[in-house]
Parts: structure tokens; sequence; C-alpha cells
């Protein structure tokens, strides 16, 4: 066993498939239903759950038992590696994908947040090469 | 035989542990090759507000091993092949308008246990939040914790009927 599971909440399940598996090269497998798919992406297995209210089905959709609902968004996120950022970036613009920021070089790496069609954050992240060492004025490490 | 008198005066010599990872990354560098890249797992950010709790939390209480934590805003755990990236937000985070990252949300790292009910009572014997109890679901039970700084995980124990592809189908 040597997937990897994350959890994403979105508003619509279709949506979300066509953004994982047209944009980032993400392999569906399984959509039982519209509250609920599985994807594949390397040894990441992320699994999409539409939030239900107190009449929908329990499950990993379900509200807290204090009826709060759960939603996408926030800032926690899965990193896609690419290999060439600039290129990745280029093409998910031309394809209309949405931009949380533009792409900053950190110590390990350049990264970019992009955001699924509910808002949840994904990170594209392009390493540098090993020799790129933390240098003493860069001041903000491990971005 | 006589042993030697100037053996008083040698240093002892110690044994040199074998690394052979290191040996091998060594001699691809002088050889002028680019390093390895990593194929396998999958890797997660989470924001969290104190560092240190976050550490002594996901490795303590969840077992996860910590790899590096090169300064005090940024660390990097192993979980099998997850990786978990903890950051405190600062500049370095910050959105072109300003907006800093921080914690919570719904959207979490999913991990298995082979017995739910004994993981989650130990946990809340250590003081662990949970934001919801044990619940079913289809194919498996799962109860959702936070982490200190209100950071989701999920734990799942698969029940009867539960289906996973083989490793060898997933290739």
């Amino acid at each position: 066993m040597t997937t990897v599971s994350v959890r994403y909440i979105v508003d619509n399940i279709d949506a979300a498939i066509d953004f994982y598996t047209t944009h980032l090269q993400f392999e569906l497998q399984m959509r039982p239903n519209d509250l609920f798919a599985m994807l594949k992406h390397g040894d990441l297995r992320l699994v999409l759950v539409k939030s239900v209210g107190p009449d929908g089905p329990a499950g990993g959709g379900a509200p807290m038992p204090d009826g709060t609902m759960q939603e996408p968004g926030g800032w926690n996120r899965f990193s896609v590696e690419v290999p060439d950022l600039a290129a990745a970036v280029e093409a998910l613009r031309g394809n209309g994908v949405r931009f949380r920021n533009e792409v900053v070089t950190g110590v390990g790496g350049r990264q970019v947040i992009i955001e699924d069609p509910s808002g949840n954050p994904v990170e594209l992240f392009e390493p540098i090469l090993l020799d790129a060492r933390l240098s003493p004025s860069s001041g903000q490490p491990g971005r | 035989m006589t042993p030697d008198p100037l053996d008083a005066m040698r240093l002892p010599v110690i044994p040199v542990e074998p690394r052979p990872e290191f040996a091998a990354i060594l001699r691809r560098r002088l050889r002028g090759e680019p390093p390895p890249v990593r194929g396998r797992g999958a890797t997660v950010r989470y924001f969290v507000a104190d560092l240190d709790a976050a550490v002594a939390f996901y490795c303590e209480d969840l077992g996860f091993e910590e790899e590096l934590r090169p300064a005090p805003s940024f660390a990097m755990l192993y979980h099998g092949d997850l990786r978990l990236l903890l950051s405190v937000p600062g500049a370095a985070h910050a959105m072109p308008d300003g907006t800093l990252p921080d914690p919570g949300g719904w959207n979490r790292i999913v991990i298995q246990v082979p017995d739910l009910a004994a993981a989650v009572d130990a946990l809340r014997a250590r003081g662990i939040r949970f934001r919801r109890e044990i619940v079913a679901s289809v194919g498996v039970r799962q109860a959702l914790l936070e982490d200190p700084s209100g950071n989701l995980v999920e734990l799942f124990e698969p029940l009867a009927g539960y289906h996973e592809r083989s490793p060898a189908g997933q290739q």
C-alpha cells in the first residue's frame, strides 16, 4: 500500500473530475454517484466529495454534529510536481484555469497555486536542483 | 607476542558506518549526473500556527517522522509515502493582494488505521480534539480530528467488503 489519500470537498463532482483529468492528468478511478469520486495521480489518490446537508446520506461529505456543513476552499493543499512550471502555467492560463498568485521561487523550487472549479487550491511545483542551497540573505527558507 | 608499548598512545580505531545511499549520491555528483527524481509518494502542505506544536502532534500522536526542520517556519514530515510540509504563514506565502494563508478548512489528509475505535480512544486520552466522532460511511468507518492549529486529519478503518485495488492493479 503506497497510496496517499487526500479528500477535497467540491460543489460539483463532474466539474471537478473534468478539471483534474483535463488539466492535471488525473485518472478517474470511480464515480459511483454525483456525491463521490476517486481519482489517481501517481501515488496520490484524490477523494472528491460533495458537501451535503443533514438530509443527505452519511459519509465523508456529511455535516458535523452541530450541523456545520463542509466547504471547499482554505489553504491546505496537495502539490503536483511538474517538470517545467513556466510551460505548465502558460498552458493552464490558455485553458482558462484560475490562479491565486504568480510563480514564486522558494528554496527548494518554484511554485504557483491554481484553483479547481470549487475554489480548492492546488500547488504546482517545479523542483530546483539540489544545488540550490539556502542562501543566507533569502530570509524565508522552506516556503 | 609482545604488545607494542606504543599502543597506549594510539587513538582507538572507530569503525565508520557505511552509508551506501550517500556513497551512491556522491558518485553520481562526481560523474556530473543529475540527482535522481523521487518518483513515489505525494506531497501535501498544511499551514500551522505553531510549528513545534504541529511537529509534536504529527510525530508523537500520529506516527509521522520528522525529515527536515531547516527553519522555525517550515518542517517536512513523512508518513509512509505521504510527505507533509508544515508551513507557518509568513511574507513568503502572501498572495499578490497581501492575503496570508491560514490553517483550517475542510480538505484533509486521510490515514488508514487497523482499529479506528482503539485509535480514537488512544488519541482522546492524549487530549486530541475530534471534530466528528466515528461515523459509518460506504465501506469504511471514519473520524475527523484536529491538529493543534485546527487542520483536519481523517482516520478511517475499512469495513468488510471494502474494495481496494491491489497495488499491482494500480500500476
